[in-house]
């Protein structure tokens, strides 16, 4: 056992570095960026400011001129203390509790996607491997990579207008209505799912494919291990084969997959969100991009590396326990 | 000796290739959009004049009718097949370059040389991909070439990865001991005697990373990261949204690109599909069993275990 | 356990069946929100993703939500653009004394803060020395030339003045007056966000704030009686044009200032009878601005020929969707008609359609087409130059395309180069740019204009920002000329001092203008009337322009 806590110390270890790669970078690209907030705001009004406002907008957003590596400095402390600054484009809030709401949803949303398209593309994946060369698998796989071949925004695009706008199915915008009050109550929470369709049904579609893919291509390399050939020449029916031996050894390497797409759920399915308007971080960070909003933009990554390296090392926990020949 | 049978090997991984109706038809579906992009700019009007009445629907003149400005749409599909496609194809071609080194090297080496360049590769792997994009191509001056670059810079870390971990399979082989034993140099080694061997391993790489390239390439243009004032498929979706094309009703001005770049990706997947049906030993053992077996049996891709056969 | 092939298949079967129960349980759910009580008035204005609960009027606007400064709070005089006089509100008049070096401005009688104490000159007087202590609350610099602000006795406060600058009545007009029995216990202003405003202006009750809505009441204490006929006012949270426009055209927004594409056929062709818009050009133009550092672009007749070269009806037809209508001789637009000089109008001959002169002039001012048909510079080199745009906006995006292949016709070869906003920006502030499209300064009268494009207070070297003449071009007499202009308050000294400026403007030709500046308006009739049309004119339809759009606030009536 005390091989396997130095093996997930040694993975800390290597996240923890990862993590500073990432913050640092985080931290001087906005920087290299041309431009600088407050000038943005200024011309943002088309002429009507006029141009000695520049000096009070500086004040405003503390933009200061102390040299980089000491801003680097104070950043990096700051981080450590959990203090993520004042937004510029949301001025005064600060970073935490812009970024607070938007991660919810995007979990919300991209969170449950992701599960829904996962098992389902995995149960998927089982089914055509062991109906192989049937009709199942003739279709579904060239059909569903078709799916998948449209570019993501296109088809949520299509889906908004025809369900939505067209037929008025769905709503257009947003995590929930204006009649229901957000918490804990049942009416917003149907009405949040009911928002919450339209993009994860578009976010499935498109992903589902490439889930279904993976676990069939694995499945198929296990199928042909000698032990499932003996457990077959033991007269073990096909359901038990398939379910207990081959799909259970062939959704490890998926699995990995999955845990890291899981981090990748908090960048936000940007596109998605773009679309749907629904209030999520991917949409934020565009807009922190757009504004030069260093604050939030630099919150935003931060919350995207940590949920990424997050969850990377959880699913190293979790193929620990399912996974007895990493426990060596 | 050895490039005798690198040689052989391609062959036969080609005859194979043009066998299989999977590889066949994507290939086709490719090629003639590549033709397309080729070709096709020097027989359409100018897809920049602003030629007729704005959003009209598909006619005899304007088969896929006129964007938002008037200009043709069928003009603006074919000429923005170019840059998407060779943008796409570039990417793909110095992801699988760098994947190829770094993953190459890492894998084969292994000891510290391994550690430092899986660090790497592992630091830009866990890189959030889409915002890191936006912020560069934001900041760096709109065209091909940022383009090329953040989708490479983005998108290397998977396939080196994938590469080093075959290349670890391999160097374990006899082959690869009798060659070192026989005092053929390492890069040598790497080149002529693996690489070939991870030919179908390259060859999808390189057409999953395209495929990539293709799809975050068009999601960024659309976003208007991209250069807007040249034609692309990207571009030509940004245009048609920023003209309101679905709430006009106006659906030829966004479905034919959104087609195309199905078809391209599709036909792409598809040879992907094929090259893992004529590589993978696995399916085509199958294949080979499949001809002895009675029809209805041996279908859930277990080696079948049967009593009798002639 | 059961097979999961026998799950599967039960789901494939259930699943529609679920799906429409989903969407009529939905669909009945989500109506009751539209019995209660009177329409609220919908406005659609900002675009953000998500409301912060921000009403500090004193800092940049952006910050504080629409229409903290106007709406809210009030200003003491607002500027009609349509009528082009200060429309009295918290202010009933004011005098120029001592040489124009003091402002006496009278207030309203009887206003009272919707907390229900009274509005005094002390409120104003404190609203004006806060921004004195804090740079950041002062954004339009006034006290870059005031001295002193003093409330003399309850009605009465005294401006005085560092120096002679009639054209900083303006700023001083326009600023939103907070009462000083609040924000002086107030520890930063800055960063104090204001929940619960206490106010004089229409609406100040704040019904109901979340992230995605938020609605904004009457204020029970408001000084006009009878006013505002509109009880409440709704905000949604719009992120993109996109979603507005959605919005805008299921009908349910009420008032909007968005640009819209093709909007006849998409918003108005969807509810004749209520769907309107209107677009007033009421400032200055669009220009295309050229660098006058740069050799060839340097030149007087070529920035004309360049000028001739320009198809602006093409452009208003295919960027601006005939929006608007290319840019007069002056670059004054209708709503600043009034100051158009005729000797100026005729000798702008040079703001037209004319390739063949266009061809003539370049000819003649030495620079001679190559063998591709592209001029060339005396040193032989080919002319070429990048028209600067933001990506994003996409109508300057196509008029600086349409420029493009315009130029190529008198052998000038340029290319469409797009980039993210703070690049932007940055490159033109710097003088880093060859040419590129952008907007005029606005104001009451074309001073502010002129005095952007052709003074030298502003003017900085290339590779120094500069917030204002990016085309560095400056004229020593637009500098007296400007001089003098903020020394006199005479409405005929001021009309001759514009005329002046505008026949330089029309001799030297520093920048090119495309097209009058419109703003944009629409309007729902069906829940609401007395906006302000074409045929109404009492004050500008668009949102967009703060303070004047209290005057349709108060003037719109439910049906």
């Amino acid at each position: 056992m005390s091989t396997s806590i130095q093996y997930l110390l040694r993975r800390l270890g290597f996240y923890a570095i990862a993590a500073w790669a990432a913050l640092t970078l985080n931290f001087f690209i906005p920087r290299m960026m041309p431009g600088d907030p407050a000038s943005i705001i200024f011309a943002r009004f088309r002429g009507k400011l006029n141009p000695e406002a520049m000096v009070a907008l500086r004040e405003t957003f503390g933009l200061t001129d102390e040299p980089l590596m000491g801003q680097y400095f104070t950043y990096l402390k700051n981080l450590l203390s959990g203090d993520l600054g004042i937004s510029i484009a949301y001025f005064p809030q600060p970073v935490t509790e812009i970024i607070s709401t938007a991660l919810l949803w995007t979990i919300f949303l991209a969170g449950t996607s992701l599960i829904i398209s996962f098992s389902l593309g995995t149960l998927l994946g089982t089914l055509v491997a062991w109906k192989r060369g049937g009709r199942l698998d003739s279709f579904l796989p060239p059909a569903l990579a078709f799916f998948g071949a449209f570019p993501y925004f296109w088809l949520a695009m299509v889906a908004l207008f025809a369900f939505g706008f067209g037929l008025g199915w769905f709503p257009l915008r947003h995590a929930y209505g204006d009649a229901v009050t957000p918490g804990f109550n049942l009416p917003f929470i149907i009405d949040a799912i009911y928002h919450a369709f339209l993009p994860a049904l578009t976010m499935v579609m498109v992903s589902l494919g490439g889930w279904m893919l993976s676990m069939r291509n694995t499945m198929i390399t296990t199928l042909g291990a000698d032990y499932i050939t003996f457990a077959r020449a033991k007269g073990l029916p096909s359901k038990m084969v398939m379910l207990k031996y081959a799909a259970r050894n062939a959704i490890l390497p998926n699995f990995t997959g999955f845990g890291m797409a899981l981090g990748f759920v908090l960048s936000g399915a940007l596109l998605t969100e773009i679309i749907f308007s629904y209030p999520g971080q991917g949409y934020l960070l565009l807009e922190a991009v757009r504004a030069q909003d260093f604050p939030l933009m630099q919150g935003l990554f931060m919350t995207i590396t940590l949920a990424v390296l997050g969850a990377n090392w959880l699913v190293d926990i979790a193929i620990l326990f399912l996974d007895p020949r990493t426990r060596r | 000796m050895a490039s005798r049978k690198s040689d052989s090997i391609l062959f036969r991984w080609v005859k194979g290739i043009i066998h299989n109706k999977k590889a066949l038809s994507g290939s086709l579906l490719v090629l003639s959009f590549i033709m397309i992009a080729a070709i096709g700019p020097y027989i359409t009007v100018d897809p920049n004049a602003f030629l007729d009445t704005p959003l009209s629907p598909p006619s005899a003149s304007h088969w896929f009718g006129t964007t938002g400005q008037g200009q043709d749409v069928l003009a603006q599909t074919i000429s923005g097949a170019r840059q998407t496609l060779l943008v796409g194809f570039a990417t793909g071609f110095f992801v699988v370059l760098i994947g190829a080194l770094i993953g190459g090297i890492s894998g084969f080496y292994g000891g510290k040389v391994d550690d430092v360049l899986s660090m790497i590769i592992n630091v830009f792997l866990v890189m959030p991909g889409l915002p890191l994009m936006v912020i560069l191509a934001s900041w760096l001056p709109p065209g091909p070439l940022t383009l090329t670059g953040v989708l490479v810079i983005t998108g290397w870390a998977w396939n080196s990865r994938v590469i080093r971990s075959q290349m670890m399979a391999l160097r374990d082989r006899d082959f690869v001991s009798a060659a070192i034993v026989s005092g053929e140099r390492n890069i040598r080694i790497i080149l002529i005697e693996i690489m070939p061997r991870m030919l179908s391993l390259l060859a999808s790489s390189f057409i999953g990373a395209s495929i990539y390239a293709i799809g975050a390439q068009v999601g960024l243009e659309f976003l208007g990261l991209g250069d807007v004032s040249t034609i692309t498929w990207g571009t030509n979706l940004y245009w048609a949204s920023n003209d309101l094309a679905l709430l006009t009703g106006s659906w030829w001005t966004f479905v034919p690109t959104g087609i195309c770049i199905a078809f391209v990706s599709f036909g792409l997947t598809l040879i992907n599909f094929g090259i893992d049906e004529v590589t993978n030993p696995r399916l085509i053992s199958e294949r080979n069993w499949r001809k002895y077996l009675p029809k209805g049996k041996g279908n859930d891709g277990i080696t079948p275990v049967i009593k009798n056969h002639a | 356990m059961y097979s999961i092939h026998c799950i599967y298949q039960y789901a494939l079967k259930l699943s529609p069946m679920v799906l429409i129960c989903f969407i009529l349980i939905f669909n009945c759910c989500t109506q009751h929100e539209k019995n209660s009580g009177p329409p609220p008035f919908v406005i659609s204005q900002e675009q953000v993703s998500s409301f912060v609960r921000n009403f500090n009027p004193l800092i940049p606007s952006g910050s504080s939500r629409w229409p903290t400064i106007s709406g809210i709070y009030e200003p003491l005089f607002i500027y009609n653009s349509m009528t082009g006089i200060y429309v009295p509100w918290l202010a009933t008049g004011y005098e120029w004394k001592d040489g124009n070096l003091q402002l006496d401005v009278t207030l309203r009688e009887n206003v009272i803060w919707s907390d229900g104490e009274p509005f005094t000159a002390n409120d104003v007087s404190f609203t004006f020395n806060l921004k004195k202590t804090n740079a950041a609350l002062d954004p339009r610099a006034s006290w870059g030339y005031l001295k002193s602000v003093e409330a003399i006795n309850n009605h009465l406060v005294r401006f005085k003045f560092l120096r002679i600058f009639v054209p900083g009545l303006h700023a001083l007009t326009e600023q939103a007056i907070i009462p000083k029995h609040i924000w002086e216990n107030i520890e930063d202003p800055v960063k104090f966000t204001n929940p619960d405003p206490v106010a004089t202006g229409p609406f100040t009750e704040i019904l109901r704030f979340d992230h995605q809505i938020w609605e904004l009441g009457r204020n029970p204490h408001y000084w006009q009686e009878g006013k505002p006929a509109v009880e409440r006012l709704r905000f949604y949270a719009y992120p993109t044009n996109e979603q507005a426009t959605i919005a805008l055209i299921n009908g349910e927004v009420d008032w909007a200032g968005n640009f819209i594409p093709a909007i006849d056929r998409v918003f108005v062709g969807r509810d004749p009878d209520n769907h309107h818009y209107w677009f007033p050009r009421v400032g200055g133009s669009i220009f295309l601005y050229v660098n006058t550092t740069k050799p060839f672009l340097d030149n007087i007749e070529v920035r004309k020929a360049i000028s001739l070269a320009i198809n602006r009806e093409l452009i208003v037809r295919v960027a601006m969707y005939d929006y608007t209508i290319p840019a007069h001789p002056t670059a004054l637009a209708d709503g600043l008609a009034p100051w158009r000089s005729e000797t100026a109008t005729e000798n702008g001959d040079w703001v037209a359609y004319d390739i063949n002169r266009a061809n003539e002039m370049l000819d003649e001012a030495g620079f001679k087409k190559g063998p591709n048909g592209i001029r060339l510079l005396p040193d032989g080199n080919e002319l070429f130059f990048d028209i600067s745009i933001v990506s994003g906006w996409s109508d300057w995006i196509r008029a600086a395309q349409v420029i493009s292949q315009n130029l190529k016709m008198v052998g000038i070869n340029t290319r469409v180069k797009t980039r993210d906003f703070g690049a932007w920006l940055s490159s033109m502030q710097n003088g880093e740019f060859d040419m590129g499209i952008a907007w005029t300064e606005k104001g009451p009268t074309p001073y502010r204009l002129y005095r952007g494009l052709m003074s030298s207070e502003f003017l900085k070297p290339v590779g120094e920002t500069a917030e204002v003449n990016w085309h560095r071009f400056a004229s020593d007499e637009v500098d007296s000329l400007c001089i003098a202009f903020e020394k006199t308050s005479d409405r005929d000294e001021i009309k001759q001092i514009i005329y002046r400026m505008q026949e330089i403007f029309v001799d030297n030709a520093p920048a090119i203008p495309l097209f009058a500046e419109p703003s944009w308006g629409q309007y729902n009739t069906k829940r609401f009337t007395n906006f302000p049309t074409a045929k109404n004119p009492y004050a500008q339809i668009s949102p967009n322009y703060p303070p004047e759009n209290l005057l349709v606030l108060v003037n719109v009536e439910p049906k």
